[in-house]
């Protein structure tokens, strides 16, 4: 059995899928590089990032498909921890390039459900991301925030913060992937970032700190008081990066 | 006193108000301004027990010179006053939203002096926020009751969303419990801000640049527990509300013992699980297709505490049932217990290109649990599926009463513990005596009635599921 792998990019898996189309081995199985936890039942190929030919899959996916599918897929492709998201996608679009912009509706067909869930699961972290990203003003007059989140949901989340705190300079740090979002005022790009040393948190920082605990403590009411409903709407892995829990 | 004590004052007074959406409003920033909505709303937190948190919900003072019986900020209650200064709520409002804390402002107030001089100062806050600071977050202010409608006009230019709270549910709980209020001065401004509302809407059609008024809508709160309305007074008032008023949200609240008043009731917990079952009730009302005299009757008056609404509604309508999935309407599967609005939605996409049956319904997030009584596919029902009153009834109850055995803390109006071994035998003189019993949950005496004629059937088949819990 074969195995393609891709260098991790949306672009190499793209690439990957437009080789499955042409070549003689056909692919049961596409998988990113990085990690990859090779079993003795297949044969792996590993196939180069070719910009040319992933836009024609680009193309091909919005023509063909929908612009729907394309979002279901870039979706899926950002929850970096499904370790088979590679072969999900491939799957579906199979399917997708046989039954036309439909696809979406055959949601008792697996192949169809599981990038829909998927893409749900990401969606639900983008919007929780959306109010759980906590700035803190550091030297230089930049905003901070840290964040460790399941999916890597950076470039979903940029341009929410772009539009919504559009004149104060900004980052947001992916720590897990060592990645971040930088914003200038104008444009936000997202580079790789060991920002290994956080910056100083001064006394005017730790003021708003000190109000917003307050706050967050005096408005619980300890009659209604419930724990398991509490850490089910916030999971405790998000805690480590929220002011109010630390 | 420094800010972080009022802080704590003027939030903890806050906390009773139960709304904290910031939905409903899509505003964008302005070039050089700060600050968008989302018209879904985001939670930034959630309280220990179990809230959103989106807004800085706090009081401009709770320094107030009424006496309404129900509440902490009653002038004869002996508690820390405070008062804010516009220019520190502007200051903590922009702070901590440019820190991600929160997605506006929920600003409300205690009656300071009078209600005209405490609608000027929250006024002037929200000016200061809008105008001088080019805020363009989200904005709820409430309106004190009793204010002038020169000053509501104006603060609905400003504010997203603005809501008067309604409190209690009856005119005679008003009159009883909160004596400076009165019907009239709750209801005129809903009133005048609803045909503010209305009237905005068309100039916004005619108008360039046109000005918003409360673009998402008003609110409005009850507290459920401080007064013996039932339910079904609670719920036609909302489905009233929502009909007449065009309110965007009808927020109930438990009612949280905060006074020794004679009038109120002597509650040790608040009524959580009545509180719940109500927001299930709203819930069917304004995206179900219910209409409150459905769900309930004067024969009918409570929720159950041990279905929800749906399932209770639906036990009582067998007649209606069972439909079959790939012909019956949206409208109907709406109704099915254990089908959802996205369910639903889903099942309508997928039969267009394919027959469902019940493996298929499990993938579209179909309750099948509760389903399962309601429904066939391709004209069967599922295996081992009876249509009979006892069986379906039976089933149904001892599922509801095995949820709220796991559930801890539920608590229906606190008036009296009744354990589930003396709901099935319908023993009503032992109920004193079952206090201590382990499986007990709290229920009000009517609704208590209630519960037991709704187990007159299918009674011996839940004594038998239930044995190895009771045990
Ligand atoms: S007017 Fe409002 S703040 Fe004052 S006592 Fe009545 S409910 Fe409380």
């Amino acid at each position: 059995m074969v195995c393609y792998t891709y260098d991790g990019s949306f672009e190499g898996l793209l690439t990957a899928i437009y080789e499955a189309y042409y070549r003689k081995e056909k692919p049961v199985k596409i998988l990113q590089e990085e990690n990859l936890q090779p079993s003795m039942l297949y044969t792996y190929i590993h196939i180069a990032t070719d910009i040319e030919k992933s836009q024609k899959v680009y193309n091909s996916i919005m023509e063909k498909i929908s612009e729907d599918a394309l979002d279901n897929i870039y979706h899926v492709f950002l929850a970096d921890r499904e370790y088979e998201r590679g072969t999900i996608i491939y799957n579906y679009l199979r399917l997708g390039w046989k039954i036309g912009r439909n696809i979406d509706l055959h949601l008792s067909d697996d192949r169809v459900m599981k990038v829909l869930k998927i893409r749900q699961r990401v969606e639900r972290e983008v919007h929780r991301m959306m109010g759980f990203v906590r700035f803190s003003l550091v030297g230089g007059n930049i905003y901070y925030a840290p964040i460790e989140p399941d999916n890597n949901i950076l470039p979903l989340i940029a341009p929410h913060f772009a539009e919504r705190l559009s004149d104060q300079k900004w980052i947001i740090h992916d720590k897990a992937r060592e990645l971040a979002a930088l914003y200038n005022t104008r444009d936000w790009l997202i580079v790789e970032a060991d920002l290994g040393k956080i910056p100083i948190i001064d006394a005017g920082e730790k003021h708003y700190r000190d109000l917003w605990k307050e706050f967050y403590n005096s408005v619980a009411i300890k009659e209604r008081y419930n724990l398991s409903l509490h850490k089910k709407l916030l999971p405790v892995r998000y805690w480590r990066n929220l002011t109010e829990k630390n | 006193m420094d800010l972080i004590r009022k802080l704590h004052i003027l939030a903890d007074s806050a906390k009773y108000d139960v709304s904290c959406v910031s939905s409903g409003s899509s505003r964008e920033n302005t070039p050089g301004g700060i600050g968008s909505t989302f018209s879904g709303g985001i939670c930034h937190t959630f309280t220990t027990d179990g809230r959103c948190i989106s807004l800085l919900k706090i009081l401009l003072s709770n320094a107030c010179t009424y006496d309404c019986a129900y509440c902490i900020n009653r002038i004869s209650n002996d508690i820390p006053r405070a008062t804010f200064t516009p220019e520190e709520i502007v200051d903590l409002t922009i702070n901590f939203y440019r820190r991600n804390y929160i997605e506006g402002l929920f600003l409300s107030s205690a009656v300071l002096k009078n209600p005209d001089y405490t609608m000027e100062l929250i006024l002037k806050t929200i000016k200061l926020l809008r105008i001088e600071n080019r805020f363009n977050g989200y904005i709820h202010i409430k309106v004190i009751p009793g204010a002038d409608s020169r000053l509501i006009e104006e603060a609905g230019m400003y504010a997203d969303r603005m809501s008067v709270n309604i409190e209690l549910p009856s005119n005679a709980g008003l009159k009883m419990l909160a004596p400076q209020k009165s019907k009239e001065a709750i209801l005129g401004p809903m009133g005048y801000i609803r045909n503010k509302i209305l009237e905005n809407r068309d100039d916004i059609q005619r108008a360039k640049k046109p000005v918003y008024f409360a673009p998402a809508g008003q609110s409005t709160q009850l507290i459920v527990g401080a007064t013996s309305d039932n339910d079904i007074n609670i719920l036609k008032l909302s489905e009233a509300l929502y009909k007449q008023y065009n309110l965007k949200r009808v927020f109930y609240s438990a009612y949280v013992p905060v006074s020794n008043h004679p009038a109120l009731p002597k509650l040790t917990k608040p009524p959580l699980l009545r509180e719940h079952r109500l927001y299930q009730a709203d819930w069917l009302l304004r995206f179900y297709g219910f209409r409150a005299n459905e769900l309930l009757t004067n024969e009918h008056p409570n929720l159950n505490p041990i279905l929800d609404p749906k399932c209770d509604w639906a036990i009582r309508n067998l007649h209606h049932f069972p439909v079959e999935i790939n012909k019956c309407s949206y409208n109907m599967l709406l109704r099915v217990p254990g089908i959802g609005v996205k369910s639903a939605k889903r099942i309508i996409d997928a039969r267009k290109v394919s027959t469902l049956d019940f493996e298929d319904l499990k993938k579209l997030g179909v309750v099948l649990k509760r389903a399962q009584y309601f429904i066939t596919c391709k004209g069967k029902y599922y295996p081992g599926i009876k249509m009979n009153e006892d069986f379906i009834k039976g089933n149904i109850v001892a599922d509801g009463l095995k949820t709220l055995l796991k559930t801890k803390n539920i608590s229906y109006g606190d008036y009296e513990q009744v354990s589930i071994f003396d709901l099935l035998q319908g023993n009503k003189s032992d109920l004193g005596s079952c206090v201590n019993f382990n499986n007990t949950i709290s229920i009000g005496v009517d609704i208590w009635k209630y519960v037991y004629d709704s187990l007159t059937s299918g009674r011996e088949s839940i004594k038998k599921q239930l044995k190895p819990l009771l045990s």
